[in-house]
């Protein structure tokens, strides 16, 4: 039982990873159709950002998270305004099926080569939020950065499902993504939800980061794993769905410490991956985006 | 070298259109056997595939065994996975991302073939052809059948799990990969063996263009393009959707396993890396930066990027800077890359040529059935001679 929750605890942990970057892909992906797979390097620079600047430049951990959050904020406006806005807004350059994945892709290029050029090629942590040692709830132990992942993921899933589901501004943003002329026709300002959603979702990811940095540690080149695992958890959720993304998320996070700990420590991943390749092939309809019209 | 020229267009459609205006002289069978021999005639994709060859060969005993001799081969080996990947990704715009996992079941197959089973350089190479295809055949029958997202999604995953797989067993060499690759062809000393093997592997990349060349410049690249503009159009003009996403697939596999051969037989070790997200990362910018629809755009991409990848200067330890501003520059500007551009500038735009072609055949389509017209009008068969 002590087993269980221990491999419970770690999977929820890494699930809550999936989830949160599977949520921010999906959030922005119902909005203006584009994945971005620069959420793993927004990520990365909330980490190593943060770390940098209270380990090497000394200045207060709370001032740094403040300083880099902006920073991250910042590129992703700049990111639209010049980048997302000619494209889309103004109609210029590549779209479809290269648009959905490579603008993004681009950029994802950029922060990587940015951060190798500022920080180098150290593994960086963020100092904790909350340090102690791992809480001990009866068999069950985890970190304590642990539970503010898995936390985080959860409140941000639930808000961002709540937000889709339940505002109107939500409703409006999702109206972005079924169709940009029909939601233009009825006033909504398609380009202000993109813009908007893709700065909360840059922020959100490096705030996720600075959060869970002090359990793995980040590198210039952290992003686009992550980014690869979020499109995976998003896919789950038919890439629109945040809530589901981070359930998705956390689910394939258990079942790969399940398989870790009971099949296969070396192959727990291969057999993770192999599960999830045969449900994309078999069961398309699970992922929610069906087959396509014939 | 880009998109088809338009003159094939006319190949395909020249001879149907004049079915009405030859009247009783040509049939079905005479306009199919047209345009046959047309076809058979057409000597861009033999005349392409031989320059290429002997132009590479040319560089490659230039260079006369150099550390750049030793780069450009090695682009040479991407250069072959980035042809496959025009056909894949620019042309049919078929969403996979499993050229790396190919790429790495061709240099894993020469290397456990060549170093465990002792096969000889060309054994291994027609074995690996082999193997990928079958492994291309198998993965595609089902990965093929995904619509969409999910393709690019199954083909995304496809790669992290044959890296976890080469990374944890030992049968593969484990972290550190297998060594001890023979070259495909020895020569007496290093840089010997270092101009033979890039002659081969200049003679692979030229026929890798030809047969590239051939399949867009054909009916099947033409069915391809019609798929890629509109898949429910082509499926109403009677484009086998399944059987064209698999071919594609196979092609695109089995030359991405031939380029991870030549890579394998050049460094003469294979590792993980090869299977890695980032090397997909390196050739979809290899395509995308150079021009994805021009083949000649990204086999001179290929080189470039390895070059730069390779140098110490400067560029290469910004390369992810470069590379990304490159890109976006590219996609804001000109989608069709570099290779788009240049074609741009010299006003060789195949949708110019294109809507030129359709400009002309307009007015001949006019000109011949107000002709048939007068013909039938006269009671004369004057028609046919137009």
């Amino acid at each position: 039982m002590s087993e269980f929750l221990n491999l419970l605890a770690a999977g929820l942990t890494s699930g809550a990873i999936y989830g949160i970057f599977g949520a921010c892909l999906a959030v922005w992906f119902r909005v203006c159709n584009v994945l971005n797979l620069a959420v793993g390097d927004f990520a990365m620079f909330g980490a190593i950002g943060s770390a940098w600047l209270v380990q090497t430049a000394g200045l207060p951990f709370i001032v740094g998270i403040i300083v880099v959050l902006a920073g991250v904020g910042l590129t992703a406006w700049l990111f639209d305004w010049v980048v997302l806005h000619t494209a889309f807004d103004r109609g210029a350059g590549a779209h479809g099926i290269v648009g959905v994945f490579f603008y993004t892709f681009g950029l994802s290029l950029v922060l990587e080569g940015v951060a190798r050029a500022m920080f180098g090629t150290d593994v960086y942590g963020a100092p904790s939020i909350w340090s102690g040692p791992a809480l001990h709830i009866l068999d069950f132990h985890v970190q304590r950065a642990g539970v503010l992942v898995i936390g985080l993921a959860i409140v941000s899933g639930l808000i961002l499902w709540a937000y889709l589901r339940f505002t109107v501004s939500g409703r409006a943003a999702s109206a972005c993504g079924e169709s940009v002329l029909g939601s233009r026709i009825v006033g909504i300002d398609s380009a202000k939800f993109r813009r908007r959603i893709f700065i909360m979702t840059a922020v959100l990811a490096a705030l996720f980061g600075i959060v869970e940095s002090p359990i793995t540690g980040y590198t210039y080149m952290s992003g686009p794993t992550l980014s690869l695992i979020g499109v995976v958890a998003a896919g789950f959720a038919a890439f629109r769905r945040p809530g589901r993304a981070v359930a998705a998320g956390l689910v394939i996070g258990v079942a790969e410490a399940m398989l870790g700990g009971y099949v296969s420590t070396s192959y727990n991943d291969v057999l993770l991956y192999a599960i999830l390749f045969a449900i994309i092939i078999f069961r398309p309809e699970v992922l929610g985006l069906g087959p396509e019209p014939a | 070298m880009t998109e088809p020229a338009a003159t094939d267009r006319s190949t395909i459609s020249g001879p149907a259109p004049s079915g009405p205006a030859a009247g009783s002289s040509a049939g079905p069978a005479d306009v199919l056997s047209g345009v046959r021999r047309v076809r058979r005639r057409d000597p861009v994709p033999l005349g392409a595939g031989l320059l290429i060859a002997v132009v590479g060969c040319l560089v490659l005993v230039v260079m006369d065994g150099s550390y750049l001799g030793l780069t450009v081969t090695t682009g040479v080996g991407y250069a072959i996975v980035t042809v496959g990947m025009v056909l894949q990704l620019g042309y049919s715009r078929q969403l996979a991302f499993s050229q790396s996992v190919f790429m790495g079941v061709g240099a894993y197959g020469t290397g456990v073939l060549e170093t465990k089973y002792n096969f000889s350089s060309l054994e291994s190479l027609l074995a690996v052809i082999a193997l990928a295809a079958v492994a291309a055949l198998l993965v595609g029958a089902v990965v093929t059948r995904a619509p969409g997202l999910a393709l690019a999604l199954a083909t995304l995953i496809l790669p992290l799990f044959i890296y976890q797989l080469a990374t944890f067993s030992s049968w593969l060499g484990s972290f550190s990969g297998i060594d001890g690759v023979a070259p495909f062809w020895t020569g007496s000393d290093y840089t010997a063996t270092l101009v033979q093997t890039g002659i081969i592997s200049a003679v692979l990349l030229g026929l890798a263009a030809g047969i590239v060349l051939r399949v867009m410049r054909s009916g099947i690249g033409l069915q391809l393009m019609a798929m890629a503009d509109d898949e429910r159009l082509g499926e109403s003009i009677g484009v086998s959707l399944r059987q064209r996403r698999l071919e594609v697939f196979v092609l695109g596999s089995v030359l991405a396993a031939v380029g991870g051969a030549v890579l394998a037989s050049v460094q003469g070790i294979v590792t993980p890396d090869v299977l890695s997200e980032t090397s997909e990362i390196t050739l979809l910018l290899m395509v995308f930066v150079a021009g994805r629809k021009s083949v000649t755009g990204v086999i001179l991409g290929a080189i470039v990027i390895e070059y730069l990848t390779t140098s110490t200067s400067f560029i290469s330890t910004n390369l992810g800077i470069i590379e990304g501003i490159a890109l976006l520059v590219i996609l804001l500007v000109e989608p069709d890359g570099v290779a788009g551009a240049i074609d741009r500038l010299l006003g060789r735009r195949t949708d110019r040529w294109a809507a030129s072609l359709q400009t002309w055949s307009a007015a001949r389509l006019g000109t011949r059935g107000q002709a048939a017209q007068g013909a039938r009008g006269g009671g004369n068969g004057a028609g046919n001679a137009a």
